[in-house]
């Protein structure tokens, strides 16, 4: 995360029509003004920290943790998806249900559900390829729509496997561990997967094709008319999400060790995805995270009275959609000028250079 | 692959198959680079394209002139693949490319602005260049961040680099389309009035830029109102009226023609074809820039 140092280029003139001339050709590039250094490390820390836990708290705050790092893989993943490839879809509890089958057919067959894991996770986006075939060819509304009669379809096929255990649900077999053990199995599985997921997704947005992305979360027609090829990109967008949405359903289904078809391919995952993504800031990788936590606060604050928390969160998504359209992160990030995560580039003004920290290897 | 459209290079090295040469007479340059054969689209009712036929060579520089809705941006749309022609066919550099997208005809090597300008907002100016010179231009790396500095110089907004887009003003704006169409290593630039609602000296400045891309021997098509920007850069004048071009040739001549003047009758261009000087002021902005303003 601190690969500051080593992106860290200086423009020079190898550009056919460019041969060096002018003080611009030897401009230094860098992907971010100061060093991502400090947050590499917090990250790192932090992670180790959250590592830690299960020696120091219980298996019901681990328990707690387990469902905010699922919620976060899964809201990260429609951040991804709608906030950068523009697609909006309100189906991808589809690859959530089918994540969570896959394990339980796998443990069924006698596989570890941990080592199932990325099975059905692989599983997962295998089954993305034909939805997608299907999907790409909708614009946004029909697009949305049909992500969900998708979703209600592979529930309804589920329903029909009676060895799957039909409607009325399955448990998953062979989780042998003691309570304490499998509490802890359980938190780390979902930690890595979280954290996997965020720092795959991480690297997407700084690579070349991150930045292609970028452009078309800002202007569609405008990346289109650069050479992006929109088309892919999003294929591709899509895909990586399938794959983490099915991998948050594997450990959704080791986490509940009982799965019910309307509750794994329940609508409101992604209801909650879309709210955890709007109010913490749409096309950040940053807002996810937060929005999760207010979230996640809010619903164990209010989840004891059903009525209030369905007022509350509605009360909340308006006030941050008329107050803070970019999100709560959009505010923060306006007001104090702060990325966690710095995805875009910096180019130093004329003759001048970025500290030897950041600038290892500058200048050739 | 993506050298193929390496501009001002490419001149010498593609010059294979040559589409057929059709319709409105050209001006002589061959072989043509862009052209377009009997190609049809209308709006409901509105003809944009009304079997317009059109042949553009390597590293000429067309002006289009024409009333509010002639089609002049329609046209662009139909040559960069944002729209889709009812019938007709469109060859760039001796290939068919009617059914290819505008992603595809940009990594060919045409590269368009928007009439109304539409930035990559969240990125900087730098990235919107970048992304340009990465997808479009086909480098990576090192020589993309070189190439993105470089295209930023050229166009002024070396003082910008860092800025978000969105924060940018009108000039700047329009000034980022062209980086970014530039960006892309086009060999066919498509201007869709960069000097819309600009002042005088803005438009001499980017009169200037646009004769030194063409001096590069990338081919220009540039749409503008502001009639004399074009008569002292291109060397050929289309106008567009209705979907036809009703005049092409050497601007004076262009604008001297009884069915040109016809179109413009009353309006500032009239004005400025009658006063022996160019005039000075700010130039008619079309309907989009209004709205934009
Ligand atoms: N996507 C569209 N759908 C429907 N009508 C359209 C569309 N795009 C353009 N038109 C119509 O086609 C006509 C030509 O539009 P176009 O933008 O090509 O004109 P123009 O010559 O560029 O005009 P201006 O000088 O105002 O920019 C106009 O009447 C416009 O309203
Ligand atoms: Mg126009």
């Amino acid at each position: 995360m601190s690969a500051v140092g080593q992106d860290t280029q200086a423009a020079g003139g190898q550009h056919p029509r460019v041969a060096a001339r002018g003080p611009a050709a030897g401009r230094v590039v860098t992907r971010s003004r100061r060093s991502a250094l400090w947050a590499g490390l917090a990250a790192v820390v932090a992670i180790a920290i959250l590592g830690y836990l299960p020696y120091l708290v219980f298996s019901d705050t681990t328990g707690l943790m387990v469902q905010f790092f699922q919620l976060l893989i899964m809201a990260s993943m429609w951040n991804l998806l709608a906030g950068y490839a523009g697609l909006v879809s309100v189906g991808h509890q589809a690859f959530i249900g089918l994540g969570a089958y896959f394990v339980v057919l796998l443990a069924m067959h006698g596989l570890s559900p941990f080592t199932a894991i990325p099975i059905a996770t692989a599983a997962a986006g295998v089954v993305g390829l034909p939805v997608w075939w299907l999907v790409s060819r909708l614009r946004s509304g029909y697009f949305a729509i049909t992500m969900w009669v998708i979703a209600s379809v592979c529930m309804l096929i589920i329903i029909q496997i009676s060895s799957l255990g039909s409607g009325t649900g399955i448990a998953l077999s062979g989780l042998t561990q003691s309570p304490t053990l499998l509490a802890a199995d359980t938190y780390w599985a979902t930690l890595a997967v979280a954290v996997l997921a965020i720092a795959g997704i991480y690297a997407l947005l700084r690579s070349r094709l991150g930045l292609a992305l970028t452009a078309i979360r800002d202007d569609e027609a405008g990346a289109k008319s650069i050479g992006g090829r929109v088309g892919s990109v999003q294929r591709l967008v899509f895909l990586v999400t399938a794959l983490g949405c099915g991998a948050a359903g594997a450990l959704y289904a080791i986490s509940q060790q009982f799965i019910v078809p309307t509750a794994a391919f329940d609508v409101s995952f992604t209801a909650e995805m879309i709210f955890i993504t709007i109010i913490g800031g749409i096309g950040t990788i940053e807002g996810p995270i937060i929005g999760t936590i207010v979230f996640f606060i809010l619903q164990q604050t209010l989840s004891a009275d059903g009525t209030w928390y369905w007022i509350v969160l509605g009360l909340v998504a308006i006030a941050v959609a008329i107050w803070a359209p970019r999100g709560i992160w959009g505010l923060v990030s306006e007001k104090f000028g702060i990325r966690l995560f710095p995805v875009g580039y910096y180019v130093w003004p004329a003759g001048e250079q970025p500290r030897r920290l950041l600038a290892r290897s500058a200048r050739p | 692959m993506p050298d193929s459209v390496t501009a001002g290079q490419a001149g010498t090295g593609v010059t294979g198959v040559v589409a057929p040469a059709t319709g409105v007479a050209g001006t002589g340059v061959s072989p043509a680079l862009l052209e377009l054969d009997a190609v049809c689209k209308s709006f409901g009712k509105v003809v944009v394209a009304d079997n317009l036929s059109l042949a553009v060579g390597e590293a000429e520089l067309v002006g289009i002139v024409g009333p509010n809705g002639a089609g002049k941006s329609s046209l662009f749309g139909l040559i960069a693949g944002d729209l889709a022609p009812s019938s007709g066919h469109i060859f760039f550099a001796g290939k068919g490319v009617t059914k290819a997208d505008a992603a595809a005809r940009c990594r060919l090597g045409i590269g368009r602005t928007f009439q109304v300008p539409k930035p990559f907002g969240a990125m900087t100016v730098f990235e919107n260049v970048l992304v340009a010179v990465q997808q479009g231009g086909g480098l990576r790396g090192r020589a993309s961040y070189a190439a993105a500095v470089e295209v930023l110089e050229r166009t002024g907004l070396a003082a910008d680099v860092n800025l978000p887009a969105e924060r940018l003003g009108l000039l700047s704006r329009k000034r980022l389309e062209v980086a970014r169409a530039l960006a892309t290593r086009p060999r066919l630039l498509l201007l869709d009035e960069v000097a819309g609602g600009l002042t005088d000296p803005e438009v001499a400045q980017l009169a200037d830029i646009v004769r030194a891309i063409s001096a590069e021997g990338i081919a220009i098509i540039w749409i503008e109102h502001v009639v004399h920007a074009l008569t002292a850069t291109v060397s050929r004048l289309l106008c567009l009226s209705g979907g036809l071009i009703i005049g092409d040739g050497e601007p004076e001549t262009v604008l001297a023609m009884p069915a040109v003047r016809e179109v413009f009758l009353g309006t500032e261009v009239t004005a400025e074809l009658r006063a022996a000087d160019p005039v000075t002021g700010p130039a008619p902005a079309s309907a989009a820039d209004r709205e934009q303003a």
